[in-house]
């Protein structure tokens, strides 16, 4: 009788020992969740409790006669080891649990704590180096005679890599993009661990972009003061090969690194503050992040959706007697060659720009078979691409396009429209590329501090755009349109060469002068889009430029 | 267990290789780590060549002297000395030096060396302990008169409190000591008045402890505690509270003392909270250290960015900066050592400490003279309850009190008086038997 219940008992304590320990874990896990300190006072409350249910756990068994006099030491030691298991659950929270979150209050400005620890994590890296396409280095780390690691950029086209900054403003631009790569923190596998263990100075990766510094160049020169951009890409690949921004700015002088003195970070400061003044917006990376009118050359998109509906051929003939009265919107055409001539093709107002005739292909074609069109070549999306890329926009306000007149503008490329210099370079590879888009690039590849090859970009199609019919066509009014049309100045011996310039009105100050156009020659096939901001006529002074990096792109080859 | 001729403690000498092992690897990969290179000499290991003839000597004298007692508490602790030396010469060379006799690296090789001397001394004394037991009013005045003399003479060397006497070249911190001349007048005075406190009063239905035996001994207490409070060293105050209440429970075995104990502890926590704006201010640091990260709440902000830092497998020894957190080779060594050794090592910690106050209680509780087991359970209290406030502190469990880690801080007078501690230990356990 007496045996038996006391194993009864023994079987009540064990579910009983093992009911706290269980218990004592959901405890602690559901404060983990719900506490975000060690000392919160909810947190400290369970740890009391959970220091209660180990008591409970650990308390001898009845069966186990102590010695009387033995008994206020087995409860002094129960307490003891509860107190040290109390302590180990707070350290190891501490060291495994909180440990991000601790780390990253530290590293918020606005905690206000020094963690000399990440300043000299920092400085045992090597920043990667950032390179263009023929190895021209134009980002690399330098430490001066204090100790202190630079990034110092190097050559007019730096302000490609963006700016890295720890000391004050973080880092932009590939620096930012590829900041994993450049800082070698994804180095992984059997290196990177020795590296650690080790302790030697790590070194990033190399990141290799597509720009070719001599094309890169020859559009900078010639932009030269004026603000505007021209971005250069391979149609086949996407590979960004020259990508001009200008005014610009020099990343030197934002390059602050963490414990820098005090006088280089105002210095930073005060010529950060005099970008951001500066009304011409130089930290603007306008290639992807400038929206500008595009004005004629958005009939490219017109012409692309009217050839794709079928509702025109290259050879359909419009009217065009000088003006077009749309609704309360009168369109006073200046651009036909002959002021006595009334009709044209397709074909030949593309090449002579006419508005009269492309306000009736896009009332013809109707908001809605433009507007497809438009998102088919990328607008209102965010084009894929090693830095973010502003989408360019078919209208601001949703109703605009309800109205004949608006879409009448937006046809001929007035209107609401805003677009980015590599949405149309893009627009332009579909027309060479049967109608597909490229997914454009700017990253050729990364290699390992010692030249090994990491990591490669295989060039990859974005998306269809059109058919290859219409591209076909297309490429046919491109090509009329320097042959014959307005973009003769165009014309490059031995090359065939399609185009289209825009001359964009942009309020009371002069228009955007544009120019997209394509030339292929030996299997090679290169797209630009150039604008110059308020530079006037797009034959004038956006052709030029084109021309010249297009010239320069397949004849180097 | 033969008492003809020597007979090596085999054990320990085997247990000793670890902590031997242990000193030679960390001092190679500190001196290794500063130099950033492979290269090395005999020169760089020279302080664990010294700590590990030491540590075996200890061992051999024992053998001399023929020490039967417990072979596992020495290696336990050597460990935890060993790595308190792995630390000093750790932060040493990082610290700013204070303009004392000796770099802290140094300071802490000899404090070492002497702590084992003087057990190698107690060792020899204290054979027989009717004479411990014997002079324990003596312990008691001894004490008073060091509270009381640091309180009058003392020097603040920075912590805001008088704890140190200024004795020319080295200043000494009799705090320290006076802990362990409480536990031996406790264990004597509790000893011979047993039966007495045992007993209560009946008035009515209520059984009363017997006061009039506890009151002298309260007020002993209390006198060692508010001399303690007025000092403003909070830490030895709660230390000497728990000693006290330890030891009353050990004696009794009645849990109301205990309990009456911890009301009228608490009763002072929160008259003190409200009188003594030192208490508020570190009630606030613990709770929320963050809301003056780089002022007050410096410490404990840059202890947890330590730990966290630490990890798993921490960053190695000499590869951390556990010297931004401030005092940190006494308050924060565990910290430190939670920031190079990751929590592999703080758990390690941990573990040694549980270890030596498990091995201390089951040696005590063996032993049968009423008196030795009551001295043995409270040195082992001391060293517990100290590790477990300063752990507590240090990981936020509670708020911070600035006492030492046994055998890991620095500072000489805590190491001194602990090796004493342990060799009372080791005799006492002379007296355990099966």
């Amino acid at each position: 009788m007496r045996a038996s219940s006391r194993e009864g008992n023994s079987k009540v304590r064990g579910v009983l020992q093992v009911a706290a320990i269980l218990a004592s874990i959901l405890i602690i896990a559901y404060g983990v969740l719900i506490t975000e300190d060690r000392a919160d006072p909810r947190w400290l409350g369970m740890l009391v409790v959970v220091g209660g249910l180990w008591i409970i756990a650990l308390w001898p068994r009845r069966g186990y006669q102590l010695a009387r006099s033995a008994r206020p030491l087995v409860h002094l030691a129960l307490v003891l080891a509860v107190g040290f298991g109390l302590v180990t659950i707070q350290v190891l929270r501490a060291q495994l649990l909180d440990r991000d979150r601790i780390l990253a209050k530290a590293s918020d400005p606005a905690a206000g704590v020094v963690d000399l620890r990440r300043y000299i994590a920092e400085r045992q890296i090597e920043r990667g180096r950032i390179l263009l396409s023929d190895g021209t280095v134009i980002a690399r780390d330098h430490t001066d005679g204090r100790g202190i690691r630079y990034r110092v950029y190097e050559g007019p086209s730096s302000y490609l890599a963006g700016y890295f900054s720890p000391g004050l403003y973080g880092a932009a631009g590939i620096e930012r993009a590829f900041d994993r790569e450049l800082s070698g923190s994804s180095t992984s596998g059997w290196n990177a661990w020795l590296d650690g263990i080790l302790h030697r100075t790590r070194r990033g990766n190399d990141v290799v972009l597509s720009v070719d510094p001599r094309l890169q160049e020859l559009g900078q020169t010639m932009l030269g003061e004026r603000a505007g951009a021209a971005v250069l890409l391979d149609a086949d690949s996407g590979a960004v090969l020259a990508f001009v921004s200008s005014p610009t700015f020099d990343p030197n002088q934002l390059s602050v690194p963490l414990g820098a003195p005090t006088e280089d970070v105002e210095r930073a400061r005060a010529y950060l503050e005099m970008l951001q003044k500066d009304g011409r917006g130089p930290l603007l990376l306008r290639p992807i992040q400038g929206l500008y009118v595009p004005g004629s050359i958005f009939k490219t998109v017109t012409a692309a959706a009217a050839l794709q509906s079928g509702i025109a051929t290259p050879t359909s003939v419009y009217r065009d007697d000088g003006a077009l009265a749309v609704d309360s919107l009168v369109i006073i055409e200046q651009n036909r060659p002959d002021p006595t001539r009334v009709s044209f093709t397709l074909q030949e107002a593309y090449g002579y720009s006419l508005n009269v005739v492309f306000a009736q292909v896009g009332l013809e074609l109707g908001a809605q078979r433009l507007e497809e069109m438009a998102r088919a070549v990328g607008f209102e999306e965010r084009i894929p691409f090693d830095l973010p890329v502003a989408p360019s926009q078919i209208a601001q306000t949703p109703d605009f396009l309800t109205s004949r007149a608006g879409i009448a503008e937006t046809a001929f490329g007035q209107g609401q429209l805003l677009v980015t210099p590599l949405q149309m370079a893009l627009l332009t590879a579909a027309v060479v590329r049967d109608g597909t888009i490229p997914e454009p690039y700017l990253v050729r590849e990364i290699r390992s501090p010692d030249g090994g090859l990491i990591w490669s970009r295989q060039p990859k199609e974005w998306r269809r755009a059109f058919s290859g019919e219409t591209a076909a066509a297309l490429r046919d009014l491109m090509v009329w349109s320097v042959e014959h049309g307005y973009a003769r100045p165009a014309r490059i011996d031995g090359v065939t060469v399609g185009g289209k310039t825009g001359t964009a009105e942009v309020g009371d100050r002069a228009p955007h002068a544009w120019f997209i156009g394509f030339a292929e020659r030996a299997g090679k096939r290169v797209v630009v889009a150039v604008v110059v901001e308020h530079g006037g006529s797009g034959v004038q002074v956006a052709l030029p430029i084109g021309r010249a990096l297009l010239e320069a792109a397949v004849q180097g080859s | 267990m033969t008492r003809r001729g020597f007979s090596l403690r085999w054990l320990e000498l085997q247990l000793l290789v670890i902590p031997a092992a242990v000193s030679l690897i960390g001092l190679s990969m500190i001196s290794l780590a500063r130099v950033g290179s492979t290269r090395w000499s005999w020169g760089d290991l020279t302080v664990s060549l010294v700590f590990i003839v030491a540590v075996f000597a200890t061992s051999f004298w024992l053998t001399l002297l023929k020490v039967q007692g417990d072979q596992i508490l020495l290696p336990i602790v050597v460990m935890l000395a060993c790595l308190g030396l792995l630390l000093s010469q750790r932060l040493g060379p990082s610290l700013p030096e204070g303009g004392v006799w000796a770099s802290l690296s140094e300071r802490q090789l000899v404090y070492l060396i002497m702590g084992l001397a003087l057990m190698w001394v107690t060792v020899g004394l204290v054979r027989h302990f009717f004479w411990l037991k014997r002079l324990k009013y003596t312990w008691a005045v001894l004490a008073s008169f060091l509270t009381f003399f640091t309180m009058a003479f003392g020097t603040d060397l920075g912590s805001g409190a008088r704890l140190w006497l200024d004795l020319g070249p080295i200043t000494v911190q009799p705090g320290e000591v006076v802990k362990v001349l409480l536990v031996l007048f406790l264990a004597g005075y509790l000893d011979d008045y047993r039966e007495l406190i045992t007993r209560s009063y009946r008035v009515g239905p209520f059984s009363l402890p017997p006061l009039p035996y506890l009151i002298p001994l309260v007020g002993m207490w209390g006198i060692a505690v508010l001399a303690v409070i007025l000092q403003n060293d909070l830490g030895n105050a709660l230390l000497l509270f728990g000693i006290f209440l330890v030891m009353l429970y050990v004696a009794s075995g009645r849990l109301l003392y205990v309990v009456g104990g911890l009301a009228a502890f608490a009763a002072a926590f929160v008259v003190a909270l409200r009188l003594v704006p030192r208490v508020a201010q570190r009630v606030d640091i613990w709770l929320d250290p963050w809301s003056d990260p780089t002022g007050i709440g410096m410490q404990p902000v840059q202890a947890d960015l330590a730990f966290a830092h630490g990890h798993i497998l921490g960053t190695g020894w000499g590869f951390g900066f556990p010297q931004a957190i401030p005092v940190v080779a006494t308050d924060y060594a565990f910290a430190a050592l939670g920031e190079e050794l990751g929590s592999l090592g703080t758990v390690a910690v941990i573990g040694l400490y549980l270890a030596l106050v498990m091995r201390g209680l089951l040696v005590a509780s063996r032993i049968r003279n009423s008196y030795v087991r009551l001295l043995s359970v409270g040195l082992v209290s001391v060293l517990g309850l100290q590790t477990l406030i300063i752990l507590a502190g240090t990981v936020r469990l509670l708020p911070l009190t600035g006492i030492t880690l046994p055998f890991i801080s620095a500072g000489g007078s805590s190491l001194v008086t602990n090796f004493l501690l342990v060799g009372l230990l080791i005799r006492a356990s002379e007296f355990a038997r099966g």
